[in-house]
């Protein structure tokens, strides 16, 4: 289909929009030939791309512009099917309900079970409407879908003349929607110099509030100079940090916005110019060499790390401490070398790491390998296996109390002790129910632990 | 009768047929003055604990609400503002911050607080109920004329986990923030969190949400459970709750107050912190505990009607003053009154009612006193501790039970510090002089140190090098030690170092002001245990606490499964004597206690075949099969219910045995 079959009207909608969406004038010119208002249009159609190209802002814009009847349904915010398809009859109602001030006497009742029903629904509220187009944006990742929903809504169109349903997903395996012919329009991720372009579209300020006194500087020179530099920063973040681990444009964009502000420090302070480019790159390059900015953490600013270390006072009690090393110690260890390393009666006489017995031989590596026991995945151990090792372990006499098993069920609340399985794995009560310890739970967190009570973790641990 | 559903139960006789005692007889007699006086003497107590654990949380609260009112003021379009507060393992309790943050949250009427435990959340559907439920009924409530707009709201019926019906709400009320609380982050399961919170992040345009994690390990771990995509959604701030040391802290010194009618005992105290720094973080339970000494005090003590200062004579009944002359304090303090040759004062005691009740108040408000002096005396440590470099500070807890076993006169502890009282520099000595003045002691010392005060501004004001402070001659610094070596033989020798004649006068003024502090501890330091009367105002029993706060259920079934006779007290399975105590197997056993002392004899797992004989072995003789197969079965059943046997896959016939004996 040429394009110059279009109609003047929808070649000036491209032409807008291809300013506002850089770098999408073939996606925007397929969207236009196969839901021009003039040409016949599909009953379904497919728009998918990775993460941040743009699928959903330029599919609503031009909707938007070229002034369609449609309504858009963000899958996301739907929590069940049913909660889908109830929202997008009510969607479509209202739609129509805005537009048609003259008050059609639809009454909608709103209940929507099934596929049949938002069927039956579409028909009667699309009786009137000549073209109409309904968007599900990110319906392959909706949440509790039934099998049926993605072939069936593909189909609506089928069903309804005048309606075409348009899914934007990320990825589009082939005949997902099990329906063959239906058009797809592929969004690709952005190259290096597309995501420049697009970024260097919006450069942020050098000097955020005043100029230095000291240099001759204006806002037109300000200008012109963020615009000069922007583009080269930006260029530099994706050869050095975002083609490899931030090649999307919004992750992209985040770095760039995250690494401006530390990057023109040096031109605040007055050691450089707007322009010495290369000079500022070499005397920055710890930034661009450092990941840390490619990781997303909750609390925004870096700084806050100082309150963690205040946050040491909030730790375990004594006794769900030695709790959770006899915990890790009976996750890890196994239950047979238990009698060598927590027998309080015998001489412990244990091989020490590297030191071998007369028979174990020369160098002859054994057929199956085997990895350190703190790289496995913690293994499950009954309750009172816990409790005789933490007799074994405490440096001094234990009266147990209730408070041993509030402290398990704290730790448990705290998911430093989880239910692993077993026999009745989902209820507390069950005797001889099984326990592990939690992910967070790390041998390194473990050997802090050790070290704030005094000990000595390597002695019980099995090699 | 047939066709009635229920009926009225109408009694005949109002009266039991067993008479009852009405009216409480001997000491037990005055217990409703007592539960008055209790009831009193803990509200008045319970409301300082309260004061003290408000102010405790306040700086935390005002930067939590700042943060709160800061983000209504400039909203964050991308990210969903979040607060994180780090609270320690215990913070779930009522007196925690975040109920805190929830009550001042609440009293804002454009603000909607929800508080999301992980109990309510099996799924992401029910959160969203309850989310939305919370939500829309909080302010409802009081404003029943705008339930029906809710109600008649156009358009379909909504799904009710549908966040729709709260956006619907939050337009329609103008409400600026929706606060979501997790106050046990942890337990919420990490896909559950994710979701929601990417959830809540897709309708952050539309409502205003902002989230309040409470997080009892660190923030790590929170970003790790959740998702990248949750991870970006939030955008946080830290906030640091006191941890519980400090609430322990605090509840102590409302506890040592001047005014409290009772006195908590340093061994109960000292097993109440230590449990609290051993197991619990909950400021809930240390609360529970003095009340509970309160409680089993005015409960159990018939002498605690003499607590109530403002109590008449003609109100406590006679036999009340029998049991105070009872008391070992109290024979004490007569017999030490006849020593001194006070006879007629002695047999006034031993005679009056009233003269009796005169001097009991006399001694208890002079006893509670001298507690009082002790208690300021440790305040004095404290600021000494705190003026002197290079000395850590002691808490205060840790002090009074020290104090009040009698254990800190003449301590180590103490004597390095008035040792290193005589070593401080004029600075530090000036600075020491002006704090144990601004302290509340006896007006005499006061004045002594004041003097000497005086005396010491005098001398730094006259002495000729004034950038360097006076040392004293007890300073090490100010003395040599030289080595001389005489016929290979090595020789130390101190040499005390030439001292100005200011620094010789700065000696004397600090040797005596150590002395008066000496002197000030010495008098405030005495034995509690020495008081008369101190039996009435100190309470210090471990043993109801013991048995109340810390019962060992495990422990208890074991027992008795192991040895049925010291509960049952019968005497047909008495222990043989001669064998001391080891559990013996007789047929005259409970069935259960039996089969449990074969259980303990066997391995891992135990054939029921065997176990069945063993039993019939033990329990035999003239029996019939059938009747014991039916204990044994009951039995076997009872150990089940226990948790002490299970089935297992392993052998089709044995049973596992899942419990050991003393865990």
């Amino acid at each position: 289909m040429g394009l110059e079959m279009l109609p003047d009207e929808s070649r000036y909608t491209v032409g807008a929009l291809k300013e506002q969406w850089p770098c999408r004038e073939p996606q925007l010119r397929q969207l236009n030939a196969v839901l021009s208002p003039t040409l016949p249009n599909p009953p379904a159609l497919v728009a998918y791309g990775a993460q941040a190209t743009g699928k959903s802002s330029i599919v609503r814009s031009y909707l938007e512009t070229s002034r369609q009847r449609h309504v858009i349904v963000q899958c996301k915010e739907c929590v069940t099917g049913r909660h889908l398809l109830e929202r997008t009859a009510a969607a479509v109602h209202q739609s129509l309900q805005t537009e048609a001030v003259k008050g059609d006497a639809e009454t909608y009742t709103g209940r929507c079970e099934n596929i049949s029903a938002l069927v039956s629904h579409l028909q009667r509220m699309l009786r009137q409407v000549d073209h109409y187009v309904l968007v599900f944006d990110g319906i392959d990742r909706q949440r509790e879908a039934p099998p049926t929903l993605l072939p069936a809504l593909a189909r609506l169109g089928e069903f309804i003349t005048n309606l075409t349903t348009l899914f934007i997903v990320r990825h589009a395996p082939p005949r997902f929607l099990h329906h063959p012919g239906v058009p797809h329009i592929h969004f690709p991720s952005y190259t290096r110099n597309q995501s420049i372009r697009i970024l260097s579209n919006e450069p942020l300020d050098i000097f955020e509030s005043s100029f230095p006194e000291d240099m001759d500087y204006d806002e037109e020179t300000h200008a012109e100079d963020k615009d000069w530099l922007w583009p080269r920063f930006c260029a530099a973040v994706w050869d050095s940090l975002a083609q490899s681990c931030a090649r999307d444009l919004s992750s992209f964009r985040d770095v760039c916005h995250k690494l401006w502000r530390p990057f023109v420090a040096p031109i605040h302070k007055g050691d450089f110019g707007t322009r010495d480019f290369s000079r500022l790159l070499v005397a920055q390059r710890k930034l661009f060499q450092d990941e840390s900015a490619l990781s997303d953490s909750i609390i925004a600013t870096p700084t806050a790390q100082t309150s963690v270390v205040k946050s040491k006072s909030h730790d375990l009690p004594y006794y769900a401490k030695y709790i959770l090393l006899a915990a890790y110690l009976a996750s890890s260890n196994p239950a047979r070398l238990d009698q060598i390393y927590f027998m309080k009666s015998t001489e412990r006489k244990r091989r020490k790491k590297g030191g071998g017995t007369a028979r174990s031989g020369g160098g002859k590596p054994s057929q199956n390998r085997k990895l350190p026991r703190h790289l496995l995945a913690p293994s499950p151990f009954p309750l009172d296996r816990l409790l005789s090792i933490l007799y074994a372990i405490l440096p001094h006499d234990f009266r147990s109390t209730i408070d041993v098993y509030a402290q398990i069920a704290t730790l448990a609340s705290l998911r430093l002790l989880v239910r692993a399985g077993g026999i009745g794995g989902g209820d507390p009560l069950e005797a001889g129910g099984k326990w592990k310890v939690g992910p967070a739970v790390s041998w390194e967190y473990v050997q802090n632990l050790a070290r704030t009570l005094d000990f000595g973790l390597l002695d019980y641990i099995a090699e | 009768m047939e066709y009635e559903k229920g009926y009225v139960f109408q009694p005949k006789d109002t009266r039991p047929a067993k008479k009852r005692k009405t009216e409480s007889q001997g000491l037990h007699a005055s217990w409703q003055l007592r539960k008055k006086a209790y009831e009193e003497a803990w509200q008045i107590q319970n409301s300082r604990i309260e004061d003290a654990l408000a102010s405790i949380h306040s700086k935390a609260l005002e930067d939590v609400t700042t943060y709160l009112n800061e983000i209504v003021e400039t909203p964050l379009p991308s990210r969903i503002p979040t607060g994180i507060v780090l609270s320690g393992p215990g913070s779930a309790s009522s007196n925690s911050l975040s109920s805190r943050v929830a009550s001042s949250v609440q009293s804002h009427k454009r603000r909607l607080y929800v508080t999301l435990d992980s109990g309510s959340a099996p799924h992401l559907k029910a959160v969203l109920k309850v989310l939305i439920q919370k939500a829309t009924a909080s302010v409802a409530e009081d404003e029943d004329d705008d339930e029906l707009a809710t109600i008649s709201r156009k358009g379909p019926r909504l799904l009710n986990y549908d966040l729709q019906i709260l956006y619907e709400y939050v337009r329609d009320r103008n409400i600026e923030q929706v606060v979501v609380s997790f106050p046990d982050t942890e337990a919420l399961g990490s896909a559950l969190l994710s979701e929601l919170l990417e959830l809540l992040h897709s309708w952050l345009d539309r409502i205003p949400f902002v989230c309040l994690f409470n997080v009892a390990t660190s923030v790590d771990f929170l970003q790790q459970r959740l998702s990248r995509g949750a991870v970006r959604c939030l955008n946080g701030r830290l906030f640091d709750a006191a941890p519980s040391s400090a609430e322990a802290q605090l509840v102590f010194s409302a506890i040592a107050h001047p005014d409290a009618r009772l006195w908590v005992g340093p061994t109960l105290l000292a097993s109440a912190l230590e449990r609290q720094s051993d197991y619990i973080q909950s400021i809930d339970e240390l609360v529970d505990i003095v009340q509970y000494a309160y409680m089993s005090c005015y409960y159990a003590n018939a002498l605690s009607i003499f607590l109530d200062p403002s109590v008449k004579s003609d109100s406590i009944p006679a036999d009340h003053f029998e049991a105070l002359r009872n008391l070992d304090s109290s024979k004490a303090f007569v017999e030490s009154m006849i020593e001194n040759g006070n006879t007629t004062r002695a047999r006034d005691l031993l005679e009056s009612n009233d003269n009796l009740l005169a001097e009991v108040q006399e001694q208890m408000a002079h006893g509670k006193a001298s507690l009082t002096k002790m208690t300021t005396a440790l305040d004095v440590v404290r600021t000494i501790q705190d003026t002197l470099p290079n000395t850590p500070t002691s808490l205060k807890s840790n002090l009074f039970i020290q104090a009040m076993t009698c254990k800190l006169r003449g301590s180590a502890m103490m004597r390095t510090m008035l040792l290193s009282v005589r070593k401080a520099q004029s600075d530090v000595a000036a600075a020491l002089m002006g704090s144990v003045c601004a302290a509340d002691i006896a007006d005499d010392i006061k004045e002594d140190i004041t003097s000497l005060k005086g005396q010491l501004a005098e001398l730094v004001a006259g002495s000729t090098a004034k950038s360097q402070p006076l040392r004293s001659e007890d300073d090490i610094g100010s003395s040599t030690v030289r080595t001389t070596v005489v016929a290979q033989k090595v020789h130390l020798s101190k040499q005390k170092s030439q001292l100005s004649k200011q620094d010789a006068a700065y000696t004397e003024i600090l040797r005596k002001f150590s002395d008066h502090l000496e002197a000030y501890f010495d008098s405030s330091f005495i034995d509690p245990q020495s008081l008369p009367f101190h039996e009435i105002f100190i309470y210090d029993h471990k043993s109801p606490h013991r048995e109340v706060f810390t019962p060992r259920p495990r422990h208890a079934v074991e027992r008795a499964l192991t040895s049925p006779h010291d509960y049952l007290d019968c005497d047909c399975c008495a222990p043989e004597k001669g064998e001391d105590g080891e559990a013996t197997l007789s047929s005259t056993q409970p069935a259960a206690a039996v089969l449990y002392q074969l259980y303990l004899e066997s391995g891992n797992l135990i054939n029921v075949s065997d176990l069945w004989q063993a039993f019939q072995a033990v329990m035999g003789g003239e029996k019939e099969e059938g009747d014991l197969m039916v204990l044994f079965q009951r039995a076997l059943a009872e150990l089940r219910y226990l948790g002490m046997v299970k089935s297992t896959r392993k052998r089709a016939d044995h049973v596992a045995k899942v419990a050991w004996r003393g865990l």
